[in-house]
């Protein structure tokens, strides 16, 4: 069985966000909506200090709450193990996004999508395309670009990262990059207490 | 004076929808769906009272406030009211959809049973399933929402298994203070052993509400990062105000003072409902307020930086 899970290496990560731009550009994603952001993070005290940057993203959870509190039916999850939402189900309930322990769930709204990326309601043709896959007033979150992993191709974010900080991959291979980067590196979930068993891993 | 507003979200330590990292406020269920859980627990606790009592005017009150007002409230929430049919369809993993289920069961044969005392309309036989039915369902309305926040375990402050109890309590507390209420109005309870009965129910369910909201706050303190943050948020923060004035002090401390040591009158009746309903109200509110999600990931917890 394939199971699909994303590796990122903080080492790697220069916070460049390219990651976040490739992500909305793919998904036409509107103004204020992200599927991924690259946040920074700042530790130790002057003049002994660094600055960390932590990629984020859905964690596709194995024991994803998001579905189990779906009234709806219309969150799912794929037998490659990515957490899908099927937005002609949703009822914009809300109760997904209470539930994600990561804050990867995003409303869009009316005023996004008619408003467009530049607040005057004119749609650029680029938005007119992209913009018909959304129904307003659902949730929506990053489906680890199935439409471009059913094709054979990494996700957005992953073909894009420059400084290959982001890996992606199956978890059930124990061959592949993905399971032997968190085995030699000893990945680690975000969040585990919350026992949701992520499918992203970080490395250092 | 609610707000969760971009000073506070921005300031140190929460990153609200930016790209630090750090504490983030759920913002998703918001002033409506309060207000929808607010009819919910306070329309079946009435409910459930008044069936107990065989009180007419608070059957028909309890079904119009959830019947009515918390269905409006849930629409006016949901980002696509068209389809909100839908979520009746997963009450074997949801507690939305159980509630739904609740509410179904709730107004439908609590209606049946408002017509079959007025009109005589449902067989002898089936009189007593109809009326039991209604309490089920009334039963799971003014816990489910509990239930579903309970579950929660993005937001450690709800995590907890008082949410349910304080769900019931408040939910039962607005009941007998609308009865009495109702009673001063003129709608007079059946004889006066209930009365009494309503009275002492009242002053028990103040003083049990107090010690669930202070056990909350107990639980927050010393709980997760997240329900520490929410601890904060309400009780020395920009969310304390609204919460000790409010919730603690209009909500509880006043109206449980008048149960305890003033006579019963109309005037006193009419302060404790009023007060009660409207702390009530702000704990709703704000307990959705101070929803706090833990940082994603820190590297300093994880990578011991
Ligand atoms: S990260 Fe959040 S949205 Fe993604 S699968 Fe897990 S719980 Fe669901
Ligand atoms: S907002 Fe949509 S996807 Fe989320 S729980 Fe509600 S119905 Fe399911």
């Amino acid at each position: 069985m394939t199971s699909y899970g994303m590796v990122f290496d903080v080492k790697r990560c220069i916070g460049c966000n390219a990651c976040t731009v490739a992500c909305k550009q793919e998904n036409s994603l509107p103004d204020g909506v992200f599927f991924t952001r690259t946040l920074s993070a700042e530790s130790g005290s002057y003049p002994n200090v660094s600055r960390t940057y932590l990629p984020t993203i859905c964690n596709h959870c194995e024991d994803a709450p998001c579905e189990k509190v779906c009234p709806s039916g219309a969150t799912y999850t794929r037998d490659d193990g990515i957490v899908m939402v099927d937005a002609k189900k949703c009822i914009g309930c809300g109760s997904c996004a209470v539930a994600c322990p990561y804050d990867m769930r995003t409303q869009i709204e009316e005023t996004q999508v008619k408003g467009g990326l530049f607040g005057d309601g004119q749609l650029t043709p680029f938005e007119e395309q992209g913009y018909s896959r959304f129904e307003c007033g659902t949730f929506t979150k990053c489906d680890f670009c199935s439409e471009r992993v059913d094709a054979g191709k990494q996700p957005a974010c992953v073909a894009t990262c420059p400084t290959d900080a982001r890996i992606f991959g199956d978890l059930d291979d124990p061959d592949s990059k993905v399971s032997r980067l968190i085995r030699d590196r000893m990945g680690r979930q975000p969040l585990p207490e919350k026992n949701t068993r992520p499918k992203v891993f970080y490395i250092e | 004076m609610f707000d969760v507003s971009l000073k506070n979200v921005l300031r140190l330590g929460y990153a609200g929808r930016t790209f630090k990292s750090g504490y983030r406020f759920q913002n998703y269920w918001d002033t409506p769906m309060a207000t929808a859980f607010f009819c919910g627990e306070t329309g079946a606790g009435l409910f459930i009272l008044s069936m107990l009592l065989n009180f007419m005017p608070g059957i028909i009150l309890g079904l119009l406030i959830t019947g009515v007002g918390k269905t409006f409230f849930h629409l006016t929430h949901m980002g696509v009211p068209s389809k909100s049919w839908r979520a009746i369809l997963r009450p074997d993993r949801s507690w939305i959809s159980r509630g739904l289920w609740g509410i179904i069961f709730f107004v439908g044969f609590g209606s049946l049973h408002v017509l079959d005392q007025i009109f005589g309309v449902v067989p002898d036989q089936l009189a007593k399933p109809v009326y039991l039915l209604a309490i089920a369902g009334a039963m799971m309305v003014v816990v489910y929402q509990g239930f579903a926040m309970s579950h929660s375990t993005a937001i450690s402050f709800w995590n907890t298994g008082l949410m349910p109890v304080s769900s019931m309590l408040y939910g039962f507390l607005a009941g007998s203070s609308l009865v009495m209420a109702l009673n001063a109005l003129g709608f007079d309870v059946a004889d006066a052993g209930q009365f009494a009965m309503v009275i002492t129910g009242q002053k028990i369910l103040m003083v049990a509400v107090l010690m669930t909201v202070l056990s909350l706050l107990h639980n927050a303190k010393h709980g997760a990062k997240g329900a520490h943050q929410s601890y904060l948020l309400l009780t020395k923060d920009f969310l304390s105000k609204p919460f000790l004035i409010g919730v603690m002090g209009i909500g509880i401390i006043i109206p449980l003072a008048i149960l305890l040591f003033a006579p019963v009158n109309f005037i006193t009746t009419m302060t404790v409902t009023g007060t009660m309903l409207v702390g009530f109200y702000l704990y709703r509110i704000l307990v959705f307020k101070a929803g706090v999600l833990d940082p994603i990931l820190s590297p300093a917890d994880i990578f011991k930086r």
